[in-house]
Formats: C-alpha cells, sequence, structure tokens
C-alpha cells in the first residue's frame, strides 16, 4: 500500500511543482487532464472496458481489479472451518464424527478418545497435507506477485512489484521477461514494431509466435516518449477466451483497430527481443489466462465405486449386529441380578420396566462400541498409496520417458490408477496417437504429373497382403532432412525446369515458399535454418520448398524474403522478397490458408493451399483436365495414408485488390464478429483461382505401435480407432497397425454408397436424413444377423466393423443404439472414421454406459478432448502437438506405445495391490470387530468393551496401519518385464478377479474364523490359575491377552498375503508388532495421578511372568492362520491364478533388477539415442555457471573426445541445439 | 500413522546408507530464475486447477507424510547415479533441464525382494513343522494339567436346608444360621500349597454397568474419598461417602470357609492371594473403609474399617472383575500336604446370595503345576492342532505322490485351458 501511495504522493508533488514554476505549461496539461476527466464520466458501454493509459487517476473510478493473484483455497482465518467442512463431507469422516459425539455421552460403553484419536489423527494427516499445499499455493503466489516489473512513471522507469501493477500502467518488458499482466503491445525495440513470444506456459507450444504493435505506437519506446502516451482503450471486457480480442486505440482522435496481434498475454514470455513497451489492459485474475483455469471434473475410479458398496455392507453387517446385541438387552436386563443394582430410580438404558427403551439405548451403545468395523484410515492409506503409486512409480518410470522428446509419463490424477488395471476399450484416435504427427513431404502432383518414387508403409503393407512383393527400394533413409522425404530426379536440383510444364512447377514452389505462416530461425543458411512452425506439415511444406530450391529465409513482418534457384536459368541464385499485403489465415472452417504478395515486379498474386474439397468449390472454370487428373492423384495419394493439400494461385489486378483491402480493413476493425466478417471478406478474394497440383505428406507410424497393439489385444483389450480421417486412410492405418487383417470379416457401413450420394444429391435433408437411417438400419441388421451366425460357429472368423461419421450419426440414435453396440461389442476391432469430436465422445460413452464396460480414450489434439472426458480412463500425448488433450487427460503419456507400460505393468499392479489393500482394511477390522462382538453376548448383553479404549484407537492408525500401506507401494505378482511378456494376465483386472463379492466372502469367513479363534481361545483357556501361585486373571489380563494375539496374527497375515517381500515389509510388520509391546510395556507400567490405567495397570507383566501367556501366543495365531494357510495352499494347488502359474514358471530366474536391462528403454535405442546416452555417461556439470558451455558447440566432443566416446559433429546436432535452446537457455539479466 | 513417520525416515536413512555414498542436493541451485518462473505460473495454473472440491490430492502439490519418502527418492536417485560406476543408465543426458526421471530402484519398483511360493513342499513341510512343535508341547501341558489334583464341592443347594429350599432367597436373606458343614475327600495325594477357590456361575461381573461402578481414585487415595460420581447407586450413605464405593465392593463375596482334617483345624492363609500389582498400585495403605455396608441393603460381606484397603485382600481380589461370567476367584492357601483320602471337614458360612438370579456357588481345591491349575485345553488344543497338521502333511504327501502337480504347467493358463480365451 506504501508504494501506492508514493507513488501517487510524488505524482502530484510533481504536478504541483509543475503549476508552480511553469505555470503556463501547467494550465496546459491541466486542460488535458480536464478532457480526460470529462471522458471518465461518459457513461461506459456495458460489455466494453475503458482504460486511460498512463493515468492512474483516470482509471481509479472504475476499480479494476488489482494485479495480485491468489489461488490458494484458504486463508488463515477461512483455514480451519472450511477445511474441516472439506474433510467432513466424506462419508467415513461424518460417520466418526458422529460416533465421536455419540461417545461423549453416558450411553457410550468407551471412552471419547476411542473415536477421536483415530478420526482426528485422519483429519490431521489430511489437513496438513492441504495446508501444506496451499501454503505451497500462497508461496508460489507471493513470489509471483512480488517479482519485479519496469513501469513508467514519472518519464522514468520504475521496478515495483507485479502485484502493484494496475491497469492502464506503461511498462517495460525486458527479454526472457514474462507479461505481468495482459498488455497492449505497443512498441519494440526491433524493427517494424514486431516481438516474439512463446507461449510454453499457456499451450505448451514452444516455437514462437510473432506479435506486431501498431504502426502508430511504435515510437513510444523509451521513458521520455513513452511517458508522452495518453492513449484510451476500449476493448471487451474480460474474457477466457486466449485466441481473441477485439478493441480500438483511441489515440490523438484517431481510432485504431486492436487484434490479438497487439495483445501480449499473462504467462507468456518475451523472446529475441531486447524490450517492449506495452500498456496494461486486464490484471489479475480478469488476465486471459487465469480466466482459463477452471475446474476439471474429478474422475472415480470403479474399484472405488465398487468400495462404497463394500462399506455399505459393513453398514449393514454393523447394523444386524447391534440389532442382535439390542435385542439381546433387552431380554437379559432383569432386577434379579440385584448386584447390578437395578433399583427403582436406574437410568433408563438399565430399567428392566421398560425393556423396549433399554434395546434402543444399546443399540446407540453398540453402535458406538463396533464402529471400528469402518476402517477409518482406509480412505487415508489408500490416497496415500495412489498418490506415492502416480507422482514416484508412475511419473518416474523410465520405460515411459521419451527421449526424443524428453517427456516422462505424466499422471495428472491419482484418483485413477488402479482403473488403468481394468481397462477393456481402448478408444484412440489416429493422428499423432497412433501415427507420429511427424509429417514428411512425401510425393507431390504438378500440372497433372505425379513426382515421388517412394512407397509408404501403407502401401507396402497392402501389396503384401495381396501377395504381390515389393522390390525394397534402396531409400533414401540415408541422411535426408526431417520433414522432407523425397526423391525424385526430375524436380530435385534445378532439373524440373527440364519437365513438360515448369511454370506450374515454378508457381507450385513459390506457393510452397510464400503462402504460409512459418517462422524462420537460427543462421541464415539452408543447412542451419530452423522453421518453428504451428503445424508440423507447413514446416513440412517449406522444408520441400528450400529443397526445391526455394529457400525461404527471412520474414519481416511484411516482407517474406526467398532464395530462389534456377529461376532464370540453371545455376543461377537470387534474392526476391515479396511484400506480403495479407493474411487469410488458416481455421478448420475454411480449411485453407491464402497469402496475398507484392512481386518485386508489382505483380499481385494471391497463392492459397487447402483442403481438395474447399479448393475445388473455388477454382475458375477451366483446364479441366488438370483438375481430373489432380483429383485422380488425390485419391491415389489418399489410399497411400498420404494427407494432401491443393495448392492454387490468382492473378490480382490492382483496383480488384483496393477495392478489396478496403472492405478487409473495415472487417478486421470491427469490434463484433470480426472473424465472421473476415471469412466473410475472404469469400470474395479466393475464387477463380488456378490450380497447381498437390501436395502428399506421410504421417508416419509411431514406434512400436503395430506390437503395442499386438500385446494389447492379447490382453483381452478392444481397440477401436475414432479418427476424422477418410476412410480409406483409416482403413490403412487400422491394417498397418494390424487391428484389422484379411482372416477378418468386416462389416463396412458408410455413407458413401451410390444410392445414398443419388438422394443427397436432390438437395432434400429429411428425405436424405431419412434415406440414411433407414439404411443404416437395414445394414446394421444385416450384419447382426450375420455375426450372430458367426458367434454360433464353432470357430467363426474375428469381426470388424468400420462405420463412417455420417452413419454413425443414425447409428448413434437412440433406437438403433442397441443393435450397434451389439455388433461392436462382437467386432474385435472397430473403426469409426469422419467421426466429429461430439461423435468421439458419444461412441465412447454408449460403450461406457451401455455395456458398463471400462473405457479409456487416448487422443493428442484438442478434437479428443471431449472422448479423454468421457472416456473412464482419459490419456493425453504429451510432446509434440497443443497440450489441450494433455490439459484434460488423467495421464499423459508420450508415445502411444507407452500404453503396454502403464496398463500392464502399473495398471496392473495398482489393481493388484489396491484390491490387496482394501481386503485387508475389510478382514482386519472385521476380525478386531467380531471379537467384540462375541463378547457381547458374555456380558449380558450391556455393551461393555473388551479392550482398553486406547487399544481400540490405536490398532487402526498405528499397530495395523504401516504394513499394508507398504503392500499397497511394493507388492508385485510378477515383475514388470513378465507382465508384459505375458499380457493375458491383465485379464485378471478386466474379470475383476481380485475384487469380487466372492472374494470378499472368503475373507469374511476367515475373518469370523479367527475372530471366533481368538476370543474362544484366549478366555476358554484363561479361567484357572495360570502359574504355580494359582492367582487368577481378570478381565483386562484377557483382553490384553486376545489384543497381543489380534495383532501379531493380522500383521503375519499380511505377509502371507505378499508375492514379493522386501525388506520394508519385514520392518514395518515387526516394527507394527514391536510397537504394540512397546505401548503396552510402557502404557501399563505408568500410574501418574494425573492419568491413571488402573484396567491394565500391569497386565502385560502379569501376563508375562505365566508360561501361559507364551504358550497362547504361540498356539492362537498358528491356529487362525492355519484356516487361510490351508486355503492358500489348496486353492495354489488346485485352483491356481494365472499369475501364481507365471510365478512358478520363472521362479528361478534372476532377478531382473539389473540396470542394464534398464538401459534397453530400448530395442528402440536409434544411433541417435546411443549417442544420447554415450554422452550422458561423462560427466555432469556441478554449477550453474559452467551450464553455458552445452550450448557451445563442441563440448560434447571435446568431453567425448577425453572419455573415449566417439561423437562425431553432425550439422544437425547444431540445428537441433539451435531449436532446443529456446527451452534451456536462461535469462541474461540473471 | 507416527510409527509410519518414524519408519519412512529411518527408510530414507537405510536407503541412503547402505548405498555408501554422501548424498549431495544439486537441485536446488540448478533452480535458476526461468525455471523457478515456469514452475510458478504452471503451478498457479494447476492450483486452480485443483481447487476443485475433490476429496484426492491434485498431483500440483505434494503430500506432507511423504517428505520423508520423497526426500529419500532425489536422495537415492543421486546416490544411484554416483556409485552405479560403468554401465548405468540412469544419468540423464547433459542437458540441464532434461525431465528425465532419476534412476533408483524404489521409483522403477526394482526393491529387492524375495518372492515365497507356496509350493506343496513348502505347504507340507510347514504342515509338518507344525505338527512336530505342537504335538510335545501340547503332551507336556497335557501332563502338567493332569498332574494337578482339584477338588471340586458344588454346595449352594445342599447348604440350605431341606425345608427351605422352597423358597432360597428368602432364606438366604433371613437371619437363621447358615452354617452349612461339608465333607471332602482326597483322592489323591495333594502337595501343598493348596489352593482355596470359589467358583462362581451367572454372575455377569463384566456387565457395563457393574465394571463401571467404582472410584479407582478412592481406593488408593485417602484425599479423593468424594471422588465417587462413577459409583451410583452406592456411592454415599446418608450423605456421606462410602469407601470402598460402587456396586462391585458392595456385592463383595461373603461366603467364609474352614477347614478341619481330623478335627484339627488346617490354616487358610489369606495373605499373598492377589496379584502384587494390585495390592501396592491400586489399593492405598492408607485407605480405610467407611460407612461400608451401611445402607438400608446389605450387599455383601463387610470390612473391618481398622484395616487399610491394601490389606484387605478379599477385597483385592474380588475387585479384579472377572472376564466371563463363570469364574473362580481365589480365597486362600493350605500350606500343608493332603494325603490320598483324607477327609476333609469344612464348615463354611453360606451368606452369599447366588438364588436370586440362580448362579452356582463351587468350592474348589486345587494343587498347582508349572502350568497353573487344572486346565485340559490347552494340552488338548496343541495336540489336536499338532494332529491335524499332521494328518494335513500327510494327506497332501499322498495327493502329491497320487497325482502330482507339475509346477509352472503352462497348460494351467487361463488361457491355454480355454483357446478362445475371454
Amino acid at each position: 500500500m506504501s508504494g501506492w501511495e508514493r507513488v501517487r504522493s510524488s505524482r502530484s508533488r510533481i504536478a504541483g511543482s509543475r503549476t508552480i514554476s511553469r505555470t503556463s505549461f501547467g494550465s496546459e496539461s491541466r486542460s488535458s487532464l480536464q478532457t480526460v476527466r470529462l471522458g471518465r464520466v461518459q457513461p461506459q458501454a456495458p460489455c466494453y472496458r475503458t482504460i486511460y493509459c498512463n493515468d492512474r487517476e483516470a482509471n481509479l473510478p472504475v476499480k479494476f481489479k488489482g494485479n495480485s493473484i491468489s489461488t490458494t483455497k484458504y486463508n488463515i482465518f477461512t483455514f480451519l472451518p472450511k477445511g474441516l467442512f472439506e474433510q467432513f463431507r466424506r462419508v467415513a469422516n461424518l460417520y466418526f464424527l458422529m460416533i465421536s459425539v455419540l461417545s461423549t455421552t453416558p450411553i457410550s460403553p468407551v471412552h471419547p478418545i476411542t473415536n477421536v484419536v483415530p478420526l482426528s489423527l485422519v483429519l490431521f494427516v489430511s489437513l496438513v497435507k492441504e495446508a501444506f499445499e496451499d501454503w505451497k499455493r500462497l508461496h508460489n503466489d507471493r513470489v509471483i506477485n512480488h517479482s519485479p516489473i519496469d513501469v513508467l512513471q514519472d518519464q522514468r522507469w520504475e521496478t515495483i512489484p507485479w502485484k502493484k501493477l494496475q491497469v492502464g500502467d506503461i511498462v517495460r518488458v525486458k527479454q526472457d521477461g514474462f507479461f505481468p499482466a495482459d498488455l497492449l503491445f505497443l512498441a519494440s525495440t526491433n524493427p517494424d514494431g514486431v516481438c516474439y513470444i512463446e507461449t510454453a506456459n499457456l499451450d505448451g507450444e514452444t516455437n514462437l509466435k510473432i506479435r506486431k504493435a501498431l504502426e502508430r505506437t511504435w515510437d513510444y519506446l523509451t521513458a521520455d516518449k513513452a511517458s508522452e502516451f495518453k492513449g484510451e482503450v476500449q476493448c471487451e471486457q474480460p474474457n477466457n477466451s486466449l485466441y481473441t480480442f477485439t478493441g480500438n486505440l483511441m489515440v490523438e482522435k484517431q481510432t485504431l483497430p486492436l487484434t490479438p496481434n497487439q495483445l501480449l498475454l499473462r504467462g507468456c514470455s518475451l523472446r529475441n527481443t531486447e524490450y517492449i513497451v506495452g500498456a496494461v489492459i486486464f490484471t489479475g485474475h480478469e488476465t486471459k489466462v487465469m480466466m482459463n483455469a477452471m475446474n476439471v471434473p474429478s474422475k472415480r475410479s470403479t474399484l472405488e465405486r465398487k468400495l462404497d458398496k463394500l462399506i455399505l455392507a459393513l453398514f449393514g453387517a454393523l447394523f444386524c449386529m447391534c440389532l442382535i446385541g439390542a435385542i439381546g438387552s433387552g431380554l437379559f436386563i432383569n432386577r434379579k441380578y440385584y448386584y447390578l443394582g437395578l433399583g427403582e430410580s436406574v437410568e433408563d438404558q438399565f430399567n428392566p420396566s421398560n425393556r423396549f427403551v433399554v434395546a434402543i439405548l444399546t443399540m446407540f451403545t453398540l453402535i458406538t462400541l463396533y464402529s471400528t468395523i469402518i476402517p477409518i484410515s482406509l480412505y487415508v492409506s489408500i490416497e496415500m498409496i495412489k498418490f506415492i503409486q502416480s507422482t514416484q512409480f508412475i511419473n518416474k518410470d523410465l520405460h515411459m520417458y521419451h527421449i526424443e522428446t524428453d517427456t516422462p509419463a505424466l499422471a495428472r490424477t491419482s484418483n485413477l490408477n488402479e482403473e488403468l488395471g481394468q481397462v477393456e476399450y481402448i478408444f484412440s484416435d489416429k493422428t499423432g496417437t497412433l501415427t507420429r504427427n511427424l509429417m514428411e513431404f512425401f510425393k507431390c502432383s504438378i500440372g497433372g504429373e505425379v513426382y515421388g518414387a517412394g512407397i509408404t508403409e501403407i502401401e507396402r503393407g497392402g501389396a503384401q497382403r495381396n501377395g504381390t512383393k515389393v522390390e525394397v527400394q534402396k531409400t533414401v533413409s540415408e541422411e535426408h532432412e526431417k520433414g522432407f522425404n523425397f526423391d525424385d530426379a526430375r524436380l530435385m536440383r534445378g532439373a524440373w525446369r527440364n519437365e513438360r510444364n515448369p511454370d506450374s512447377c515454378k508457381e507450385f514452389f513459390r506457393c510452397l515458399a510464400i503462402c504460409h505462416t512459418v517462422l524462420p530461425e537460427g543462421d541464415e543458411s539452408p543447412e542451419k535454418i530452423t522453421y518453428q512452425a504451428a503445424s508440423p506439415d507447413e514446416a513440412a511444406l517449406v522444408i520441400a520448398a528450400k529443397n526445391f530450391g526455394f529457400f525461404f529465409y527471412r520474414r519481416t513482418p511484411t516482407m517474406i524474403m526467398v532464395r530462389e534457384s534456377h529461376v532464370e536459368k540453371m545455376g543461377n541464385i537470387q534474392d526476391v522478397s515479396y511484400e506480403i499485403l495479407n493474411v487469410l489465415e488458416f481455421n478448420s472452417v475454411r480449411k485453407r490458408q491464402s497469402v496475398i504478395c507484392r512481386y518485386p515486379d508489382g505483380r499481385l498474386v494471391l497463392y492459397c493451399k487447402g483442403a481438395d474439397s474447399v479448393i475445388y468449390e473455388r477454382l475458375a472454370n477451366e483446364n479441366n483436365q488438370i483438375k481430373n487428373l489432380t483429383r485422380e492423384h488425390l485419391e491415389q495419394f489418399g489410399a497411400a495414408g498420404l494427407r494432401t493439400l491443393c495448392l492454387a494461385y490468382r492473378h490480382l489486378s490492382n483496383d480488384l485488390y483496393e477495392s478489396w483491402n478496403e472492405k478487409f480493413i473495415q472487417a478486421k476493425s470491427s469490434l463484433r464478429d470480426r472473424e465472421k466478417k473476415l471469412d466473410e471478406v475472404a469469400e470474395l478474394i479466393e475464387k477463380e483461382l488456378i490450380l497447381i497440383g498437390c501436395t502428399a505428406i506421410e504421417d508416419k507410424l509411431q514406434d512400436g505401435v503395430p506390437s503395442c497393439i499386438e500385446t494389447l489385444s492379447k490382453a483381452g483389450i478392444k481397440i477401436w480407432v475414432l479418427t476424422g480421417d477418410k476412410m480409406e486412410t483409416a482403413i490403412n492405418i487400422a491394417y498397418a497397425c494390424s487391428l484389422i487383417n484379411n482372416d477378418m470379416k468386416q462389416f463396412i457401413i458408410s455413407s458413401e454408397t451410390d444410392a445414398i450420394r443419388e438422394v443427397e444429391d436432390k438437395n432434400d435433408p429429411v428425405e436424405t436424413a431419412r434415406f440414411i437411417k433407414e439404411t443404416v438400419k437395414q445394414e446394421l441388421g444385416k450384419c447382426l444377423e450375420e455375426a450372430q451366425q458367426y458367434l454360433h460357429a464353432v470357430s467363426g472368423p474375428k469381426m470388424a466393423l468400420i462405420i463412417d461419421g455420417k452413419c454413425l450419426m443414425f447409428a448413434l440414435d437412440p433406437t438403433l443404439r442397441g443393435s450397434l453396440l451389439n455388433l461392436s461389442l462382437n467386432c474385435s476391432s472397430v473403426v469409426c472414421c469422419r467421426v466429429s469430436p461430439l461423435q468421439k465422445a458419444q461412441v465412447t460413452s454408449m460403450v461406457r454406459k451401455g455395456a458398463n464396460k471400462i473405457t479409456l480414450g487416448i487422443g493428442d489434439g484438442a478434437n479428443d478432448v471431449s472422448m479423454i472426458q468421457a472416456a473412464h480412463v482419459g490419456i493425453g500425448i504429451s510432446g509434440l502437438e497443443g497440450m489441450q488433450a494433455v490439459m484434460a487427460s488423467d495421464f499423459a503419456i508420450a508415445q502411444f506405445r507407452y500404453l503396454t507400460d502403464l496398463l500392464l505393468v502399473h495398471g496392473r499392479w495398482s489393481y493388484l495391490r489396491i484390491c490387496k489393500v482394501v481386503t485387508y482394511f475389510f478382514y482386519k477390522n472385521l476380525t478386531f470387530t467380531l471379537t467384540q462382538f462375541w463378547f457381547t453376548f458374555h456380558t449380558g448383553f450391556s455393551g461393555q468393551r473388551f479392550y482398553d479404549d486406547w487399544f481400540q484407537s490405536l490398532y487402526n492408525v498405528i499397530f495395523t496401519a504401516l504394513p499394508v500401506i507398504m503392500v499397497g507401494l511394493f507388492d508385485k505378482d510378477v515383475s514388470a518385464s513378465l507382465s508384459k511378456k505375458y499380457p493375458e494376465l491383465y485379464k485378471e483386472g478386466i474379470r475383476n478377479s481380485f475384487f469380487k463379492w466372492r472374494i470378499v466372502g472368503v475373507w469374511a469367513f476367515f475373518a469370523v474364523y479367527q475372530s471366533l479363534v481368538f476370543y474362544h481361545f484366549v478366555t476358554t483357556s484363561s479361567c484357572n490359575g495360570h502359574n504355580s501361585s494359582g492367582k487368577i486373571f481378570g478381565l483386562w489380563d484377557v483382553s490384553t491377552m486376545t489384543f497381543t494375539c489380534i495383532v501379531v496374527t493380522v500383521n503375519l497375515r499380511l505377509l502371507m498375503a505378499c508375492n514379493s517381500i522386501t525388506r520394508w515389509h519385514y520392518m514395518s510388520i515387526g516394527g507394527s508388532i514391536l510397537a504394540w509391546f512397546i505401548f503396552i510395556f510402557i502404557y501399563s507400567g505408568i500410574m501418574t495421578p494425573y492419568d491413571r490405567h488402573e484396567n491394565v495397570f500391569f497386565v502385560i507383566y502379569v501376563l508375562m511372568s505365566t508360561f501361559y501367556f507364551f504358550l497362547t501366543l504361540l498356539l492362537v495365531p498358528v491356529v487362525a492362520l492355519l484356516g487361510d494357510f490351508l486355503y492358500q495352499g489348496v486353492q495354489r494347488w488346485f485352483f491356481p491364478y494365472d499369475y501364481q502359474i507365471i510365478q512358478e514358471m520363472h521362479r528361478d530366474d534372476p532377478e531382473d533388477t539389473s540396470r542394464e536391462v534398464l538401459l534397453e528403454v530400448g530395442s528402440h535405442l536409434t544411433a541417435d539415442e546411443e549417442r544420447s546416452y554415450a554422452i550422458s555417461q561423462l560427466p555432469r556439470e556441478t554449477s550453474k555457471h559452467t551450464g553455458f558451455a552445452f550450448d557451445s558447440p563442441g563440448y560434447e566432443s571435446f568431453f567425448a573426445s577425453q572419455q573415449g566416446v566417439y561423437a562425431p559433429q553432425k550439422p544437425w546436432d547444431v540445428a537441433r541445439r539451435a531449436s532446443m535452446r529456446s527451452q534451456s537457455r536462461t535469462p541474461r539479466t540473471n | 500413522m507416527f510409527c509410519f513417520f518414524f519408519l519412512s525416515s529411518l527408510f530414507s536413512y537405510f536407503e541412503s546408507q547402505t548405498r555408501g555414498r554422501k548424498s549431495q542436493r544439486r537441485t536446488s541451485h540448478l533452480l535458476n530464475f526461468r525455471t523457478k518462473f515456469i514452475l510458478g505460473i504452471r503451478f498457479h495454473i494447476s492450483a486452480l486447477l485443483s481447487s476443485s472440491p475433490s476429496p484426492f490430492p491434485v498431483l500440483g502439490g505434494s503430500f506432507f507424510p511423504f517428505l520423508f519418502l520423497l526426500l529419500n527418492c532425489s536422495m537415492n536417485s543421486n546416490n544411484a547415479s554416483s556409485s552405479a560406476g560403468g554401465g548405468s543408465a540412469d544419468s540423464s543426458p547433459p542437458r540441464r533441464n532434461s525431465k528425465r526421471p532419476k534412476y533408483s530402484r524404489f521409483t522403477q519398483q526394482e526393491l529387492p525382494a524375495c518372492k515365497p511360493i507356496l509350493t506343496p513342499k513348502w505347504v507340507i513341510s510347514a504342515f509338518l513343522l507344525v505338527s512336530i512343535i505342537f504335538i510335545p508341547i501340547g503332551v507336556a501341558s497335557l501332563l502338567a494339567s493332569r498332574d494337578v489334583v482339584e477338588i471340586v464341592d458344588r454346595y449352594e443347594t445342599e447348604c440350605i436346608p431341606a425345608d427351605s429350599r422352597g423358597d432360597k432367597v428368602k432364606f438366604i436373606q433371613g437371619t437363621a444360621s447358615k452354617t452349612c458343614k461339608r465333607t471332602l475327600t482326597v483322592p489323591k495325594h495333594m502337595k501343598q500349597p493348596i489352593y482355596v477357590y470359589y467358583q462362581l456361575d451367572n454372575f455377569y461381573q463384566n456387565h457395563r454397568r457393574y465394571v463401571k461402578s467404582r472410584s479407582d481414585e478412592q481406593l488408593h487415595d485417602p484425599k479423593s474419598a468424594n471422588d465417587t460420581s462413577s459409583c451410583k447407586p452406592e456411592d454415599t450413605s446418608s450423605e456421606s461417602p462410602i469407601v470402598p464405593c460402587g456396586l462391585i465392593a458392595w456385592s463383595l463375596f461373603n461366603d467364609t470357609y474352614s477347614f478341619s482334617r481330623n478335627n484339627q483345624q488346617l490354616t487358610v492363609n489369606k495373605k499373598g492371594i492377589s496379584w502384587k500389582s494390585d495390592r501396592e498400585g491400586k489399593f492405598g495403605s492408607d485407605v480405610y473403609p467407611k460407612n461400608f455396608q451401611n445402607g438400608t441393603l446389605r450387599g455383601g460381606a463387610s470390612l473391618n474399617e481398622s484395616i487399610p484397603l491394601s490389606e484387605q485382600e478379599d477385597l483385592i481380589v474380588w475387585m479384579r472383575t472377572a472376564a466371563l461370567p463363570t469364574f473362580r476367584k481365589l480365597y486362600g492357601k493350605i500350606e500343608v500336604d493332603l494325603q490320598v483320602n483324607d477327609v476333609i471337614q469344612v464348615t463354611l458360612e453360606n451368606n452369599y446370595n447366588t438364588y436370586s438370579f440362580g448362579g452356582k456357588k463351587k468350592l474348589v481345591l486345587s494343587t498347582t503345576s508349572w502350568l497353573g491349575g487344572k486346565n485340559d485345553f490347552l494340552g488338548i488344543a496343541y495336540l489336536t492342532v499338532g494332529g491335524l497338521c499332521f494328518f494335513l502333511a500327510i494327506a497332501f504327501t499322498v495327493t502329491y505322490l497320487v497325482k502330482p502337480r507339475r509346477l509352472g504347467d503352462p497348460s494351467y493358463l487361463s488361457w491355454n485351458r480355454t483357446p478362445a480365451g475371454h
């Protein structure tokens, strides 16, 4: 606050001094201030905000929010109430709260501590966790709020913390600095008023984006100049749309339109620019990035929902036990037991004249007594286990770390670990998930001629399917540039000049070199340059142009520089600069992108590239031959699994352009619906195009996809491909991934039939819809019938269903959904093509809800978000494209093939472990509570507690808490490699073999058996004297004896349930038993005046002075565990689980813990990776100051030669490092 | 859970020790300004994401109890990397900001473990082992129990005159003489000390109302004489507190026994019949009975007001409440040997009212062995379990010989049994 006042007082002081010293000027400035004041009182349109730049006082009345942010959930006052409230929203906690309240009343047999201690421990742990997380948030907020920023004050740049920033302030951001708020970009040190920003924090994209200030404001760069800037900004209200912004800047009575191009968003950082000057528009929580922070709906795992049922069953058992006890107490109570003092004035609970009341009250008594049947620490333990599983095991698994993109796996939620072990259906996106999204220029068609000799994987696969042998050509694998996998001597090295239509070729290459939004980075030489592109396709096209001799090397906001070779004559190289007049950007509606450029000779040309459908609509009516030829080629490319784009151009006359440009500028400066208007304007000029040709880009399959899919399908998982691609591409990819093969019966339901096309041509939507629906219905019925036949046949073929989006739309209709589901569930693979994002989600939820199977959605792009959220488990592919899918997902992995590890290893283990933990918790609490229940029968149903209060309260939280967590962390039935070697093991999870009611029943049976053993063995054997002194045990001696037996047995039982026993198991189990003995030694020895435990005073010493104690301690656990041991032995002998057989098969295998095995993170190790591994062995830096050495070329080679590791310096090394630099560079201001 | 904290720190300590390397924490100074910043901003996005009311933790933050573990892991990994020697894969590429996870056996879930497999051999040998250990113990404890000579005499009906047996309660509450003579014959030589017990049936000393009806404060501290709130309804007598108060003390057993052999009195030693810890810890040597059995209704025995509670051993024994409704309590010791066929005359005062609730009363004379009194249960249980295990071992062995199960037979795998699969 003080800084604030300082700012203002200094302002007024200077203003004051100004008025005194320079009266004439002062009055002037005051009058100008006056006008601004007048402006201030103008009524604001409700949906605009008006900002007076560089004038805090003028902005004051509007009360914009400050720039400090707070992401904390609590503050110091709300922490306890709010935190407790959150905790008590859990039923278990609420239940224990009620029990605790109940146990403070006289009807309770137990001291309140019995329930309060475990509850408060659980609450304490949870609250500490909450507080810690919140504290971290607070700390982060504070760091952010206090980071310095230069703001303009009194014609000087002053450094203030971010949080003091206000709307309208003029700030200066230096290179590599972060923008403190949403800024209006005014000026930059770069010529032409551009700056480069990195938006990695917003969308994860690391390529640089270009922003350009309005020309009018370019000058306000220095403090002196900037202080003269008095603009007024009218813009939209704060909203969460990251990519839109509309507003106007009023400066000196000029109105200038503002676009997202002038907006610098908070969270982005400045690159390649010394500094920029901007005006604050949105602050704090009103910035777009903060408005984007939304709540993701949390998912709960299926197992957890089943757990709720188990808890409900426990409540049922509790109720029955209480009811039995209550009835018993009503019957038992009688005045004849005179020693109970049941006189006339006895309280209600023991009043024999009102047995009904006795029963009711005893009911409550017993509820408090048996409350331990509900495992209070279960949820908190599971939470801990899952948290460690996800943060330590999944996130840090080296098998799921992708070296090329430097991406480890990421569990974004810890709720769903065990759900991964039960997945039955995988819904996968194609592009970027199954395929690499690494685009390589592969073929092209220019002027009706196909160029490019390569054969795609898919074609090869197809040929092999047809039986034709394809001679494996010597492909251009040696040293072809990333993104360019093309070899055709007819085009390379200027040979195109000799082709049939060299002009088309020239236009083709120019179009590739000019019509894009790619940004060159690095040295301006063909070898070293790297391109930053929004999509890999674009980069591939520009790289292709470079290889054809049209090297795009520099971009200024108005110019594109291209180094053209061989244009005039062979071998001639010249730099040509094209003035870029307009860029009509790509979006998913337009499906095309155009650039209007002016040749150095003044010619105006519009270059356009886009999807075939949109380009063909806009072609001029001439040269049909090329059109038809190209169409053929397009189909050919599509069949080969290639992605195609059509290229076209149009010559423009000056007049036509000028008149159009006016409309364009108008549209550009409109505040409402700007995008729509821009689209409309673009439509006016993108017509009568001349087709040049088309490009074909190969979309490579990801590493290891086919084998991963094979493994997964062996594991009983069905994989559906949902893609927006054409049917042919989708089928081809499915073949390539071995999802479909020729032995399968394929059902194809397509809307691309002649009959449907005929109806569609009539242009009657209603009729079309009716017809398609009818067709789909018939098709479905037919397929279903056929499928049934195959199903009943003994060894029918596997089936596959292929359906396209239009048919799917009708098939998803409620009337047809049933048969679609029926059919698709019988198919081993399903491919849906041409589907919209919404349909992806619909298909997913159809299987999820309709078939009640556990589904997994995996995808990489924004179009997969709905599918990812609809599935039980959503997985995002992290790495190349944007972050939307990852932000919506529950787990993020870098490669599709990591699904094997994620599901078969982590998922399966988590499932196994959580099942074990849950059933064990159930067992141990049931056993303990049942001994108490049996005792009730011998106490006249009075509800007398059998155990000391502290025994009961610490049973769950100390004596049996830790070992089960160890099991939840460390237990594994077979090793990771075996899990992958025998994917069939996964089926046990799909069948939910380990958390069936039958399993729970077995545990319950043994809980009853053991509790009977505990209670009856100990009590029966303790009724006489126990050593030669003939003295007799009392109640507390017996109960301590029983409790000792229980603690020992229950812990040993866990050991029996373990598949692998680490030393942490031994330590935790031994530790728990030891903890009990230490506790009882101390506890029963202490008798202070304040805390007298008369009941258990000295019991353990009394007990241990007898042989009886040791004999019983040997007998009872052995007898109790005998049943389980027998069961386990018989089960393993006669009805072994699969994993048990695998264990036996590999029982003599050496431990696969050697780290060399780990190194084989690959069979996938490429030469590149091997090199980087070798280099990884080199000495590492220990201080941050030497870090820069890495950026100097040759560092690696130097150390490598020291170590004798050969590391050649390759040209692309430098290129790669250059592309990496934007990620790993440190600020120079540091 | 505390023990968890403790162990996890132990965990980290040991893991680092066993690696035998000093850990270096480099991470902190690697965090230069920029990464901090990115973390910061990323974090506050994720923090907002996590502000959902979901009960489960979002991974943006850490979980306090596991700081130990986390710390441990980072230590581990560093150790591992430095101690790995040649051929380890854990070192990350020499890029400063590499996100490559560090190798540690913990995170890669490769902790050394023993993997017990319950093979038939193990099953059989476990059963055999149990039977080998249990049968001798069983025999020994059964013999010990059999050595004990025990005379039990149930007297609650016989000690009521035949004419009063129609309404026993009236008789016991009346004033008529309740002296009763019983004759016991010693079946075997009984070595001293011979313990005298009384045994009551159907007496719920473990009833909730009964158990809590005492004031432990009052019993050991004379200053807490007024501390009788838990003793209702036997807390005060005409406005002054009862010492010892409560139902337990009030219902103190008051039958008395005296023994004679050949008209020669056998002394019953009543010293040392209670646990020492009770005498010394719970009952004060300066607390004297007060107002005891003063009320309108007499429950049981009265106490000599001149003897401190710590020496009232009958009371101390009685107040160590029994676990079950059938219980024995030590009455005294006879410190002479009894010969076979000795006839013992018991003169007993049958004062205690068990007739209201139909409880039995028994007088028990018993010697002890090293295991205590006569109790065949332990011996029988040990023998039974040992025998059962032996039988099971035999049964499994026979099964194994007749129809051996080959270990790790792939044909047992479910997908091999049903080729169609699931």
